[in-house]
């Protein structure tokens, strides 16, 4: 299905010898990015503020205190958002992590 | 036969170094690779974000970002970004 990580068991042959993850790789972001102030951009350029409160590993995401964002205009806001993972370009940090 | 490199070896390589993303649509990243997995999603710092629009192209300033790999076309690495030798 596109978009949807392929299980692990399937993760890519041709990367073995497996290449070392230093921190800084994308669950560490993710563990501590928890609970901060973000900006999601999905890929239809629509952007999303808000307080990051949890997400997985496709990238769903749930956040509070949102705003949405078009264009640079604040068009809508909601108290809790969930925003399904295959929609996000990016997740960026809003605030010093 | 020379000794091959795999690609992300060479991108393992640019851990710490400056990249150059660019996307499957019209925009760009540019920023300081802090590190990857195996799907190349890819976690930078004091990014760069180049939106490519008929009326000229749109910069954005983001701090640590994770990106999406799912729309990634191309790493380019050890480059400023399309602005580079400007």
């Amino acid at each position: 299905m596109d978009g949807a990580p392929p299980p692990h068991s399937e993760a890519p042959a041709a990367t073995a010898p497996q290449v070392q993850q230093h921190t800084g790789s994308p669950t560490d972001f993710l563990k501590g990015v928890v609970g901060k102030r973000v900006i999601v951009r999905l890929t239809s350029g629509v952007d999303y503020r808000g307080i990051l409160s949890c997400l997985d590993g496709y990238m769903n995401i749930a956040m509070e205190q949102t705003e949405e964002h078009v264009n640079g205009v604040v068009v809508n806001r909601y108290g809790d958002a969930f925003i399904r993972g295959n929609n996000v370009l990016y997740i960026s940090a809003a605030e010093a992590l | 036969m020379a000794s091959q490199i795999l690609p992300l070896e060479l991108i393992d390589r640019c851990i710490g170094s400056k990249i150059w993303v660019i996307m499957k649509s019209e925009r760009e990243f540019s920023g300081t690779l802090l590190g990857f997995d195996d799907f190349v999603n890819m976690v930078l710092e004091d990014v760069t974000e180049y939106e490519n629009t008929p009326e000229g192209r749109k910069e954005t300033k983001l701090a640590q970002t994770l990106l999406n790999g799912n729309n990634i076309c191309m790493l380019i690495p050890g480059s400023d970004g399309p602005n580079e030798d400007q």
